[in-house]
């Protein structure tokens, strides 16, 4: 039997999970092993094994999302990097783009960039805007940073030219000149990444890529071994920022692709959720520990970016909050993150405002009703306070609590400063926390021009299904659907992705006149260059699907839309049809249309793998332990302070054409689902849960 | 203890409610700010980022401001007032009123705000604000910005406050008057689009808003009482007293005077007094600050000292007090030309910090860059006019804690930069280097940040260049025993035909030419002495300060090799300077 698993490497725990053909899915949480996450990964995989009584040997391929590119740069323990510039700009890297991300604060501190200016050093030469050769290539200049990197013990370093995106002559000269006389430099050329025009993006970019290889070269050799050792054999696939697949070796040459790895199953996940039970388009809401995350699927699809910034900390969902982080240019889930989660902490400003998170009491000490040590008051108490949450014990009898704790911790810091009682402020510290959680909801709906109230939403992780009503609300949202295996689920999100390979070229010029011949020469390299990737990864052109786009913008701006372009060839005709939509999403985007010339600025190429098993929610079910809870009722509060019996259950009790009316607590191993008065919930699907105001679940 | 939420008038709000309502203020107004990015034409908007956005009341008090541009801001309540006296009670649903003249509440021509009023059920309920600052607005220069103007005549087309868009549709006469009137009217008019269809989205939300709210009046009113409230609470935790200081600017650019700014500022139980008595009178050049723009950059260096997540709205304004004498620099009367008052501007917030140290010097830096200097090159390529607008940020001085920061926007606004990239693809000029000016920090404790450097070569046959930059005399302040940073320089040329241009030029350059800009380094804070060595000595290993710079100012001996510093040598180098080790 061949059977595949996913991993997915959190914070706290790794989740994985393993689908056998027909179906039948198991799952294991094992504590992360933050210095090689890889031991705590093979345990994983050991213990579902074990559960499962199935042999290494027949697992078939294995799926991971990993956290190894992102933690390398939040520790900084990257590579010796190294950067070559044109003549005059060493400093791009470090100047960035001068903002700040937040306003009046003179304590801030910039990010120190991933290569000292040291070690960024120029050569002779030029491209100009046009392709022209300004000034030809010195190569002894590229001989003497070449000593240079030596004598520092460079690992990695990273090419970008001024204007390489045009011409990248230039780059690939000096690449290969490296290659020879520094054969054990590991390099990067900005074109070989996205050649795209921004020398900062693209620099900022590529100087990602030469920090994360070594590290990520290591840590997936390392694990593959470690898989050999214990029998598997099978190929190891890493999720990618753009809910993809890429090949080990594919990894190995761009991490840059896997630095948003870790929250990519659960996006893909929901994509495909959506597929099986008629919801193709939703709204993604996973809210872990620390944050809650948004993003929204259409048609199917994860929404994408074509450049995001990562940085420390938190992510605002504000979309031109800048500088805080390390651009990247490469195609993501467009994922607006807050600082509410779980453990986010509840207090009050000098001024008498009530504020949640971002500040996190995280899973240790964790929430003061753990009882180890925290006694400021999170989300996690309100929820305990509220009768929400199991009062004895949490994840599934294994973490014992004391409501006492969460109490006198909201009394102390929310209650009393704010004249409240108890109750009123533990309502207080949900609602703050889901005015949050609302707000990046916003940033991917709202202020990317989609409407909310015409979408699902699809809420996972250990505490999307206890807010996702509340959140819902107060968007108008109707439609709620809770994920199957809500606590694993961007593990089992993993295993429904497929290979994915981006690949983008500009094309710059107004669309009216660029000549019909460039576009389609520049097709038909983007497809040669998507199947070769897939060549590489086993997949034959039969088992392959390409998805061209075009990215197209007003004469005179610089922000573009992506906009989609048919499979077949570029016609004349498909001029008309592409302006025609870039029109319409631009109204729908922005408000307004204009009747200006549209320019062309880069056509795109996602050249897709198709995998042969990716898991079939449909036939998903869950083996019963991991969706065993307590039944029978329970004392709740309900905003406004009124205080109601509601029913409790364990979610295996939600069988298919089961209705349960609110107020109900549904629980299960690693999440509980909040049903208030006024709504239901039935099963539908591959254990999916549907929630809707009772008068539309009829 | 705080209180509940209490406006000063009208019902005791709930406090989840209105924690609620200001996370939703604060996401309609970014929202505007991200329409006006996405949509615009002009580099000045969509990279450099020079535009902002707020919600005011319908009494025009500023409720909520955008991430962008905090200078423009304080100019707001005056500029409404003229919007009111001009349109108020007549405006309807889908009209927009834009305005530029400095004498009825703006700032300088370029700045065109747009104000969009939102109605429920006919009444007025709250407006919109959109202010961008636009590639040329006509006038004597390309750009609209020159400094060496001598009245406002000469800067470009002054419009008061005008219904630009009526029902929805764009004023045809209007739009005919800028369109002949400007350099580049698809950009200018693109722009104003872009404004409108910002405010579109804006009033869309609001008003989905004011429709969840019981009384959005009420919660209006509470977010202002909490910023003041906020505000008030920390200034009463400072120490009683009048503190003065004095900084300058080079001159105005006509005359070798320097111009004085000289600020008073006293503490008193419930507020601030900031008395700008003593400082220059008004000027021949244009770099006059209107009381408004005076205002806003005051109010902003005081929040700027505030701890605390407070609201940046109009509660903060209503805690401090601000004159300057009429006619002054500060406070000039009519004609007097203003387009390049942003420099003063910068240079109100250097003195306001330098006083604001006093006060409270665990949180003010020493002086930064002390303002963007402003680079304009206009001309005809294949007879089509084109308009570099560029600026060059800077760094920020040292701090009490840390070190400044290299290459960075100044604090009163929050400007980006314009790829050299998109620079070379859109105009006929190469830029040739961008990057940080090593040893141009101010030696202290904590260093000041590097100065920035940037060239451009024209390459069309000839066009005019106006640049404008100060701190080539007056270089930015040390604090605490910190030194001043290095002095700003405009150069001409390359090789042995370079020469130093002044501060403020306006003149013709011709194919070939290459400009090269310096901007001043940060300014010190603390005892250079004090500083740590190894910290020095890791400046030289990555090549922002030299050796000699080292051993200089901070008597610290490093070895370039290794970038470890030299125990013996540095000892050596103490003793020889009487200091101790």
């Amino acid at each position: 039997m061949r059977i595949r698993i996913g991993v997915d490497v959190g914070g706290t725990f790794t989740d994985v999970i393993l689908a056998r053909p027909d179906g039948r899915a198991f799952v294991s949480k094992v504590t992360t092993t933050p210095a090689d996450p890889g031991e705590g990964v093979v345990a994983g995989i050991k213990a579902v094994l074990a559960d499962a009584r199935e042999d290494p040997g027949n697992v078939a391929e294995i799926v991971h999302g990993t956290t190894v590119a992102s933690n390398t740069i939040l520790q900084r323990t990257g590579a010796r990097t190294g950067l070559l510039t044109t003549a005059g700009f060493r400093d791009v890297l470090e100047i960035g783009r001068i903002r700040t991300p937040g306003m009046f604060d003179l304590g801030w501190r910039k990010p120190e960039p991933l290569v000292p200016r040291r070690w960024r050093l120029e050569v002779t030469e030029r491209i100009a805007a046009d392709g022209s050769v300004v000034t030809p290539l010195d190569e002894e200049t590229v001989r003497a940073a070449a000593e240079t990197f030596r004598r520092e013990r460079i690992e990695s370093v990273a090419i970008c030219f001024i204007n390489s995106y045009v011409n990248a002559a230039h780059e690939r000269q000096v690449h290969a000149l490296l290659s020879d006389i520094a054969p054990d430099i590991m390099l990067t050329a900005s074109c070989d990444v996205l050649p795209e025009i921004k020398e900062y993006e693209r620099t900022s970019t590529a100087v990602v890529n030469a920090y994360l290889l070594p590290a990520m070269r290591q840590y997936l050799v390392r694990l593959s071994g470690r898989l050999a050792a214990i029998g598997i054999k099978a190929p190891v696939q890493v999720m990618a920022s753009n809910g993809g697949m890429i090949g080990i070796a594919a990894a190995q040459e761009r991490p840059v692709f896997a630095v948003g790895s870790g929250p990519a199953g659960g996006v893909t996940g929901a994509a495909r959720l959506g597929a099986t039970t008629m919801t193709p388009d939703a709204i993604v809401f996973d809210m872990g520990g620390t944050t809650a995350k948004a993003s929204i699927v259409e048609q199917g699809r994860p929404a994408l970016v074509t450049e995001y910034e990562f940085r420390d900390g938190i992510s605002s969902p504000s979309r031109f909050i800048k500088g805080g982080g390390f651009m990247l240019k490469v195609p993501a889930i467009d994922i607006a993150e807050v600082g509410s989660g779980g453990g986010s902490i509840a207090r009050v400003d000098a001024g008498g405002l009530l504020l949640v998170g971002p500040e996190s009491a995280g899973g240790d000490p964790g929430p003061a009703c753990y009882g180890r040590g925290n006694t400021r008051p999170t989300v996690t108490d309100a929820n305990m306070v509220l009768g929400y949450l199991n009062p004895a014990a949490l994840a599934g009898g294994s973490l014992p609590v004391d409501p006492a704790l969460s109490h006198s911790a909201i009394e102390q810091h929310v209650a009393r400063p704010l004249g409240l009682s108890v109750i009123e402020a533990a309502h207080g510290i949900r609602a703050v926390a889901n005015a949050g959680m609302a707000r990046a909801i916003r940033a991917v709906t709202v202020e990317r021009g989609r409407d909310p109230r015409e979408m699902v939403l699809m809420a996972f992780g250990g505490g999307g299904p206890l807010h996702a009503v509340d959140v819902a609300r107060a968007l108008d949202i109707r439609q709620l659907l809770i994920t199957p295996a809500s606590g694993v689920f961007s593990a089992a999100g993993m295993l429904t992705a497929d290979i994915e390979h981006d690949v983008v070229r500009p094309v710059l010029g107004p669309l009216a006149s660029i000549a019909t011949a460039e576009i389609e020469s520049t097709l038909a390299d983007l497809r040669a260059d998507g199947l070769r990737a897939l060549a590489a990864e086993g997949y034959a052109p039969e088992n392959t699907s390409l998805r061209f786009a075009a990215d197209l913008r007003y004469l005179g701006q610089s922000s573009d839309l992506t906009i989609a372009l048919p499979d077949t060839a570029f016609v004349e005709g498909g001029r008309a049809a592409l302006a025609a939509a870039f029109h319409a999403a631009y109204r729908v985007s922005y408000g307004y249309q204009a009747n200006e010339a549209i320019e062309l600025v880069n056509l795109r190429l996602t050249a897709v793998g198709l995998a042969a098993e990716r898991l079939d929610f449909s036939r998903l079910h869950l083996d019963p332990s991991a969706v065993k809870g307590t039944a029978g009722t329970r004392q709740i509060s309900l905003p406004g302070g009124t205080s109601v019996i509601a029913r409790l259950l364990a979610r295996d009790e939600m069988v298919a054409g089961v209705t349960v009316s609110g107020p109900a607590i549904i629980e299960s191993y690693d999440t509980t689902i909040l049903l208030p008065p006024g709504y239901a919930a039935r099963t539908v699907d591959a254990g999916a849960i549907v929630i809707a105001p009772i008068e539309e679940n009829a | 203890m705080p209180d509940s939420i209490t406006p000063t008038t009208g019902p005791l709000l709930d406090p989840i409610g209105f924690a609620v309502f200001k996370n939703a203020m604060d996401a309609i107004v970014d929202e505007v700010a991200f329409t006006v990015l996405r949509t615009a034409r002009s580099e000045i908007i969509k990279d450099v980022m020079d535009y902002s956005a707020a919600i005011c009341d319908a009494s025009g008090e500023m409720v909520a401001q955008a991430k962008t541009i905090a200078q423009h801001l304080g100019a707001i309540p005056e500029a409404m007032r003229a919007v009111n006296a001009a349109w108020g009670g007549t405006l309807k649903p889908g009209d927009a009123v834009i305005m530029n003249d400095p004498y009825s509440g703006g700032m300088h021509l370029p700045d065109i705000f747009m104000f969009y009023p939102i109605f429920i059920s006919e009444r007025l309920l709250a407006w919109v604000v959109v202010i961008c600052h636009h590639t040329d607005m006509g006038g004597r220069v390309p750009g609209s910005n020159a400094a060496d103007s001598t009245e406002i005549y000469q800067e470009g087309l002054r419009l008061p406050p005008l219904r630009l868009y009526h029902d929805g549709a764009m004023d045809r006469t209007l739009e005919a008057i800028i369109g002949l009137n400007v350099r580049v009217p698809d950009r200018v008019l693109g722009d104003l689009r872009a404004q409108y269809a910002a405010c579109q989205v804006g009033a869309r939300e609001i008003t989905k808003l004011a429709g969840r709210t019981s009384d959005f009046p009420a919660h209006v009113a509470a977010l202002l009482d909490y910023a003041e409230r906020m505000t008030r609470t920390e200034i009463a935790t400072w120490p009683r007293g009048t503190f003065h200081f004095t900084d300058h600017i080079d001159s105005d650019g006509l005359s070798e005077p320097p111009v004085v700014l000289q600020v008073a500022i006293t503490v008193r139980d419930d507020g601030l007094l900031v008395d700008w008595e003593g400082s220059s009178p008004q000027v021949g050049a244009a770099i006059n600050s209107t009381l408004s723009f005076t205002k806003s950059n005051t109010f902003l260096s005081v929040r700027c000292a505030l701890k605390g997540d407070i609201p940046n709205n109009a509660g903060v304004f209503r805690c401090i007090e601000v004159r300057a004498p009429e006619g002054c620099v500060l406070n000039p009367l009519p004609p007097a030309p203003v387009a390049a008052r942003a420099l003063t501007g910068y240079r109100v917030m250097d003195t306001m910090f330098g006083a604001l140290a006093q006060i409270v010097p665990g949180i003010m830096p020493a002086a930064g860059e002390g303002g963007n200097t402003v680079v304009c090159l206009g001309g005809l390529q294949d007879r089509v006019p084109f308009i570099v607008v560029d600026m060059i940020s800077g760094c920020w001085g040292g701090r009490p804690d840390q070190d400044g920061i290299d290459a960075i926007t100044n604090p009163s606004q929050n400007l980006s930069n314009t790829p050299v990239e998109v620079m070379e693809r859109q105009h006929p000029v190469r830029i040739e280097e961008y990057g940080l000016v090593p040893d141009s920090c101010g030696a202290g404790r904590y260093r000041g940040g590097l100065g920035l450097r940037r060239s451009y070569r024209l390459l069309a046959d000839s066009a005019v260049l106006q640049l404008r930059a100060d701190r080539l005399r007056f270089a930015p302040y040390g604090l605490a025993g910190g030194e001043p940073g290095a002095p700003s320089g405009n150069w001409l040329g390359e090789g042995n035909a370079k020469r130093a241009l002044p501060g403020k030029v306006t003149m013709t350059v011709v194919r070939g030419d290459l400009v090269t800009h310096h901007q001043a380094g940060g300014g010190g804070h603390g005892d250079p002495l004090a500083r740590d060595p190894d910290a020095v000595a890791a400046d030289v290993w990555n090549g922002k300060i030299t050796a000699f710079y080292a051993a200089r100012h901070h008597a610290v001996a490093v070895d370039t090799e290794t970038g470890a510093v030299d125990r013996s040598a540095t000892l050596r180098l103490r003793r020889e300077r009487g200091v101790a080790t």
